[in-house]
């Protein structure tokens, strides 16, 4: 036991100080919360490297210490990964609803939803036309409700996008491809992975920066020559967007005109 | 006898079931309504049997590397322990053999029904994998494996190098069948593409060499290969330590002690490789498509990553622990001395590999230069060097280093969900975000790898230069046994859902959309709870398993009952 208080002792001191000198250069709380609980795992381990041997168990002893130990373990396992900052799968749903729009409504499923759906709302007219009917026949006059079918609620839904504006559709493209996972645009997003968009107005065309959309290797942003950064754009994104959209892209990302921001020059290859 | 049985029949569902499967695919109309699990959702259902599948595989096609590896060490050391050690296995392999066909069966039934029309589609575009290839050498197997375990005592003596042949010829088809299916697994990830043609365009043209020979099979097979013998050291590990528990004499306990010890020597080997396979893998998936590198390492799987680095920590700690234990039941085993070179590289290679990676990033030569003497250097020239450590000193200080290099793989750039929109308080600071960097990643992992090589080499000293008692070990090993079985089996679990939702809306990456409504990233909460509860389902299996094949064989043999008489 005298082990254990020694080396958590230890642990605590250690974790302690790396608190504090984390803390003193600004390094967030969730980083300090790491640094200290592995210095208290670290004490628990040597703690058990110079712990005394454990007698051999068996029968009913061993079962439930076994059994016990597999409780833990799940334990650690689910609220290790449950403490952990969760994604919102609902940002990624609104997304992926516009990204697969189209397509589901082409789709045989979706045409089958749709006709469900509308077979639905038929059904719900009929039934209110019946309790009209019989409103009618006491005397009083019940209003049909009016349920828009499923086909008229996503165009409701995905009419936005193709009534806005260009601007509008290209922003959301970049949302919705995104984009930003490595340009960094307006302050946000990057990670260094590829050039900073800011002033790509200033350096290419429309028509360019479709081209370059289209066909990534048709031109290189300059300082981007080292092996690994080289051809790492995606060229899906021709079968990804519809002519329509890549436009808009273009034409929205070359409205961004910003001589304060170095968007390295791009260089034609193609 | 009922178990070989119930193999059969099990093997008999399953080709009905795929009979069933493949006409039931032909007779489809598009539009067919998928059947919708309940409480599950139809994707989860599709992931809990296939995840069970592929586990129960992994153990079946591991397992027979193992064996044949023992059996032939017991042949060349004439040490029948390792003879035993490769028939128990092999009986427990046998079993779960018909565990494997029964969830296959069922994958196929669960996923025409979540997704008939992708899966009819899918079918047949690798038609004769499915209906010929995979079926085939499935059966093979089947003939081989029983052969392989009914052969066992008839093949003995002179004829055991026959009988080690036949254990080879099985692992070769075993081999040949992960090529063969992971070719439409790892499709769905990369499926085959050529630049300025579209996907739809170039995979009407595509052969079935180029959808199998994608971009990330190859890889993705290595993976697969190393991780099986791993997986199939843990599990073997994690059946020593329940018999250990459960032996009754000196001699069982000395046994499955000794058992415990081979096959986690055997899973740390295929470990250590698995690192750099499951780079090459990831490397190969980036270079596919680069949006998969954010999407994993920065974006909305970035914590599931972040999970893995956990596990891994604790898998290589539990390792290591597992080997100071061994050492301590070594007589002699303070006398062992190692030059204190390693300790010393022990202290710099993670700074120094950083500093490195950070220089010349792989694949640059000039990283190999620089790290390849550093790290062979205590092994090289430590016999010039007359200063030496003692062997516990410098596992303590192995134990310290590794405690770092997790520190190290487990600091992310920002403790949030998705690094995207990122809050600049939540981010490391300037000075310390190259800790978040991916060389400071690849310096962890090559620190772990290295402190447990540096163990191995030590532990192998104390066995040559001591006496090692088996059955004595600190009862605490075995709880270390379970616990890396269970480890490494939800680390499988957590990467199979990483490889699966990689492929993020689509059925086949950029080819097929997932129109469903639960094509979306999952919670890690979510995902662990189930990949715990698959983890223990599979385990308790293998227990039972175990359990089953094993004990008969322990069991006092029975008093000649002597010849019948004719009643008269």
């Amino acid at each position: 036991m005298w082990n254990l208080f020694k080396k958590l002792a230890v642990g605590l001191i250690v974790g302690g100080g790396l608190v504090a000198i984390a803390n003193s250069q600004e390094v967030p709380v969730s980083f300090q919360l790491l640094f200290f609980a592995i210095s208290v795992i670290g004490a628990g381990i040597f703690a058990l490297l110079d712990a005394k041997t454990m007698n051999v168990m068996s029968g009913g002893m061993a079962f439930f210490t076994v059994t016990a130990f597999w409780i833990f373990l799940i334990s650690v396992c689910v609220a290790g990964a449950s403490f952990l900052p969760q994604f919102d799968p609902e940002d990624e749903k609104a997304k992926i609803g516009k990204l697969l729009d189209k397509e589901r409504k082409q789709s045989a499923q979706g045409k089958t939803e749709e006709l469900i759906a509308r077979a639905k709302a038929l059904d719900q007219q009929v039934k209110a036309l019946e309790d009209r009917l019989k409103g009618v026949g006491g005397g009083q006059v019940v209003a049909a409700p009016q349920t828009p079918s499923a086909g008229e609620k996503a165009a409701a839904a995905g009419g936005g996008a193709a009534s806005g504006d260009i601007m509008k559709i290209g922003e959301e493209q970049w949302q919705l491809q995104e984009c930003y996972n490595c340009h960094k645009l307006r302050g946000e997003g990057g990670k260094k992975r590829g050039p900073e968009l800011d002033n790509i107005g200033t350096l290419l065309t429309v028509e360019e920066i479709q081209q370059k959309i289209a066909d990534p290797k048709s031109f290189m942003a300059e300082g981007y020559d080292k092996e690994w950064q080289k051809g790492i754009m995606p060229d899906k994104f021709k079968d990804l967007m519809d002519p329509k959209e890549m436009l808009a892209l273009a034409t929205w990302l070359g409205s961004f005109k910003n001589t304060a921001i170095n968007t390295p020059k791009p260089i034609k290859k193609k | 006898m009922k178990t070989h049985s119930s193999s059969l029949l099990a093997l008999a569902l399953l080709a009905l079931l795929c009979g069933l499967g493949i006409s039931d695919v032909f007779a489809q109309e598009a539009g067919t309504s998928p059947v919708d699990f309940p409480y599950t959702g139809n994707r989860t259902a599709v992931w809990i049997v296939a995840q069970l599948h592929i586990l129960f595989a992994a153990f079946i096609l591991g397992a027979p590397i193992f064996v044949v590896i023992s059996e032939w060490l017991g042949y060349r050391k004439q040490d029948p322990r390792y003879d035993r050690l490769a028939k128990e296995v092999t009986k427990v392999t046998v079993i779960l053999f018909s565990m494997t066909a029964v969830t296959g069966g069922l994958f196929i039934f669960v996923l025409l029904a979540a997704y008939p029309q992708f899966t009819t589609s899918f079918i047949n575009q690798f038609y004769v994998v499915f209906a010929i290839l995979y079926p085939a050498l499935f059966i093979a197997e089947t003939i081989l494996m029983y052969a392989y375990l009914y052969t066992w005592d008839i093949w003995r003596g002179e004829k055991k190098g026959r009988h080690i042949a036949l254990g080879v010829l099985l692992n070769l088809v075993c081999l040949l069948i992960l090529f063969v299916i992971n070719g439409p697994t790892s499709f769905m990830n990369t499926p085959p593409k050529a630049e300025g043609v579209s996907p739809q365009d170039f995979l009407a043209a595509a052969t079935l060499w180029d959808k199998i020979a994608n971009q990330s099979w190859f890889p993705l097979s290595l993976h697969r290969i190393d991780g099986n013998v791993a997986f199939g050291g843990f599990i073997a590990g994690m059946i020593a330590a329940y018999m250990y528990m459960a032996a009754k004499t000196k001699e069982e306990r000395a046994y499955y002690d000794w058992m415990g010890f081979v096959a986690i020597w055997i899973a740390v080997g295929g470990s250590l490789l698995q690192p750099f396979t499951g780079l090459l893998l990831a490397y190969e998936m980036c270079d596919y498509d680069f949006s998969f590198c954010p999407y994993m390492m920065a974006d909305q799987l970035s914590m599931f990553f972040e999970m893995q680095g956990i596990m891994i920590g604790l898998l290589f700690l539990g390792i290591n622990y597992y080997s100071w234990l061994s050492v301590k039941r070594i007589e002699g085993a303070d006398n062992v001395r190692i030059s204190i070179l390693a300790p010393i590289v022990l202290i710099v290679l993670l700074p120094v590999t950083m500093w490195v990676m950070n220089s010349w990033w792989i694949p640059d030569p000039m990283s190999l230069a620089f790290l390849l003497p550093l790290t062979l250097s205590p092994f090289l020239l430590g016999r010039f060097v007359p200063m030496t450590v003692s062997a516990r000193t410098v596992i303590k200080i192995g134990f310290i280093v590794m405690l770092i290099s997790d520190a190290v793989w487990l600091t992310p750039a920002g403790f949030v969900a998705t690094g995207t929109d990122m809050p600049d308080e939540m981010k490391l600071p300037e000075g310390w975000d190259y800790l978040s960097s991916m060389p400071a990643k690849l310096s962890a992992i090559l620190t772990l790898v290295f402190v447990t090589i540096v163990n191995f080499v030590l532990y192998n000293r104390a066995i040559k230069q001591g006496t090692i008692l088996w059955g004595k070990i600190d009862f605490t090993a075995q709880f270390v046994l379970i616990f890396l079985a269970f480890t490494s089996t939800w680390i499988m679990g957590l990467m199979g859902a990483v490889r699966s939702l990689l492929k993020k809306y689509f059925h086949t990456y950029s080819l097929v959309s997932d129109l469903s409504a639960e094509s979306f990233t999952p919670t890690l909460s979510y995902s662990a709870g189930w990949i715990t509860a698959i983890t223990v389902f599979f385990i308790a299996v293998v227990t039972v398993a175990a359990l089953i094949a094993i004990r008969p064989s322990v069991a006092p043999a029975k008093e000649p009952e002597g010849s019948p008489v004719p009643v008269k």
